[in-house]
């Protein structure tokens, strides 16, 4: 038994003793109730995953959850109804990962060193822009729900506070800009993040 | 016990519905796959997926909806926006509106009333739309109080956790008073044909990407017939809020929330019940029990009424009294058909229990008050217990039948509190 799934029973019996024992009316699921993570475990199929579902809904809806493969699988289909992009031979990447890192059965694997390392060695505005979902709605060069990246870099060009704006622009969210629909607000990324990836972003002209 | 249930078989189906509707094949996607991008083609089509009729003028952000909202209601997630506030929040005869929970399937639409309209079509003699104020003109206006409940509402509580949004053990209703006009009398001015059994609802809401599934759901007609099926343009005597349907919305009382289409514009009449993602793959129960942890069998059926439900709305969790005086235990009662017949509380863990007082009630889907004096003599922790009964003698259970998707929660609900001396 890993130390994660050890801990898991461990917060599961918790909670189950406090809904049978407490007399408060807190969720009997306190142990489900901290904030979920807003990123994935790494490990084979993440950033798809990221990139696909973290399209529409927060992947906190993820990351709280602890499936069968069964449930992960009918759950993946229920997306593609709702209308989830998805090419066919990316659906079983998905499904396996969901499956191999959320699972209620089995314990996640633990990281592997050599992923880790691939992990740390990637240019690191490529890892925040697939950690904080970037790219499930902006291309380099292809706008998909957002504007692409070339789009916004040539449409401040040459505007020395664009910068300070656009990092605004990504922490708070909002709409207006480019359309209708709103970016999400990205409240945990800190400052010499954002100047990372709007100074990327602006370069790509 | 983590795959004997899903034959390999499933994957296949899972690539034949990507395959079916805009999605096809894409080659060499590897590429771009490694980053996460959509491929261009896949975009396209995606892209190109019908547009819903409604043409709003923008979405309403979160933080304008939870502006309008108290203190108190906790978010449960963002995107889509859900939330609501716990029992102790809702110690109210009439949900205000800064109560009532919110759940989105989408985006939170900004509409434009003076173009938005409702048009009824489908098997009728007569295809018919108004805008609200037509509404008020062409019909009796009607008001009534009147339950909504998300099918999912109580899901933190079952064990082990279902798959959804994560509403806490209480809280994800309300009980407000609804203005509009009867459905009855919309759908008798069209004219229902022979044959028309389903009513279904689907409203202006969209999601970031065009091809996302518009939110139809469908009620049968007996229901959407029954006099307090509304066509409702306002709320606790003023509009309805934009995050909660404005300019109009169905209020299918005591069923699930998903039946009350909000910010509604298009009513179709159907022979049989609508098909859809919303109708076959959500909003869904097994007939009986399942094990914990297991799919959702193929005979589930779709969730309609509430069972019987209560909640304790006082004391807040862990308040503090003094020996010798009386404390109010005070709670909402509900069943999504029929009527609440009894409300029983327990000092004892559920050894014995006690009759509460119960209010008249505010109508046939509206909540009942309950309320019970407590007297604690000596120090020590108290914890109340509710349990409600209906007039078929349903009785809430200690523990709901656990269900794939975690609805239909009707636990009894504990609160617990310090009587000092």
């Amino acid at each position: 038994m890993t130390r994660s799934r050890a801990s898991r029973l461990a917060a599961t019996a918790a909670a189950i003793l406090l809904f049978a024992a407490s007399g408060v009316a807190v969720s009997p699921l306190s142990a489900q109730d901290a904030a979920p993570s807003k990123t994935l475990a790494p490990g084979k199929g993440a950033d798809l995953t990221m990139a696909r579902c973290a399209l529409c809904h927060e992947i906190a809806h993820v990351t709280r959850a602890r499936l069968s493969r069964g449930e992960w699988q009918d759950n993946v289909r229920n997306m593609i109804e709702r209308g989830m992009p998805i090419a066919p031979e990316e659906i079983p990447i998905v499904v396996d990962y969901l499956a191999t890192y959320y699972n209620r059965d089995t314990a996640a694997p633990t990281p592997d060193p050599a992923a880790a390392a691939e992990a740390a060695a990637q240019d690191p505005v490529q890892r925040l822009l697939a950690d904080n979902a970037c790219v499930s709605c902006h291309g380099v060069e292809q706008k998909i729900v957002g504007p692409s990246f070339r789009e916004v870099a040539v449409r401040y060009a040459g505007d020395g506070g664009a910068g300070a704006r656009l990092a605004a622009k990504i922490k708070a969210g909002g709409a207006g800009v480019w359309g209708a629909v709103p970016m999400p607000p990205h409240p945990g990324l800190s400052d010499a993040q954002l100047a990372q990836m709007t100074n990327w972003i602006l370069s790509r002209k | 016990m983590t795959d004997k249930t899903y034959p390999a078989m499933q994957d296949e189906k899972l690539q034949r519905l990507s395959r079916r509707g805009f999605i096809t094949r894409v080659a060499g996607t590897g590429a771009v796959m490694a980053a996460g991008a959509i491929p261009r083609e896949l975009w396209a089509q995606a892209a190109e997926a019908p547009k819903p009729p409604a043409d709003p003028a923008g979405t309403m952000p979160n933080t304008a909806v939870m502006a309008e909202k108290s203190p108190l209601m906790k978010l449960h997630s963002e995107r889509p926006l859900t939330g609501s506030v716990p029992a102790e929040a809702h110690n109210f005869a009439v949900t205000p509106n800064d109560r009532m929970f919110v759940r989105n399937n989408l985006l939170t639409p900004d509409i434009d009333a003076s173009k938005h309209r409702v048009t009824i079509k489908g098997l009728v003699d007569n295809e018919v739309s108004f805008s609200a104020d037509e509404l008020k003109k062409s019909f009796p206006v009607v008001s009534m109080q009147g339950m909504l409940e998300c099918a999912g509402s109580g899901r933190l509580a079952y064990v082990p956790n279902a798959s959804g949004t994560p509403w806490l053990q209480t809280g994800g209703m309300g009980c407000p008073k609804w203005t509009g006009v009867r459905l009855r009398d919309v759908l008798r001015a069209a004219g229902i044909k022979p044959g028309a059994a389903h009513v279904a609802g689907q409203g202006g809401d969209f999601g970031v990407i065009a091809s996302a599934a518009p939110v139809i759901r469908s009620v049968p007609l007996s229901k959407a017939m029954e006099e307090n099926t509304l066509l409702a343009f306002g709320m606790n005597d003023g509009p309805l809020p934009k995050i909660h349907g404005y300019p109009l919305r169905l209020v299918v009382p005591g069923w699930v929330g998903s039946a009350s289409t909000k910010w509604l514009h298009t009513v179709t009449l159907l022979a049989a019940q609508f098909k859809g993602t919303f109708m076959d793959s959500s909003y869904r129960i097994p007939r009986t029990a399942v094990r914990p942890g297991e799919k959702m069998p193929p005979d589930a059926v779709v969730t309609e009424a509430w069972p019987v439900k209560s909640m304790i709305t006082y004391p807040a969790p862990n308040a503090v009294f003094k020996a010798g005086k009386p404390v109010l235990i005070e709670g909402r009662a509900w069943v999504g058909e029929g009527a609440i017949d009894k409300v029983e509380v327990s000092f004892n863990e559920g050894a014995s229990w006690q009759r509460a007082a119960i209010n008249s009630g505010g109508g046939k889907y509206a909540w009942r008050i309950f309320s019970h004096e407590f007297w604690p003599q000596t120090q020590g922790y108290v914890t109340v217990l509710a349990r409600a009964t209906d007039e078929k003698g349903n009785v809430q259970p200690i523990v709901s039948a656990w269900n794939p998707l975690g609805y239909f929660w009707n636990g009894i609900h504990r609160v617990g509190f310090m009587v000092e001396t």
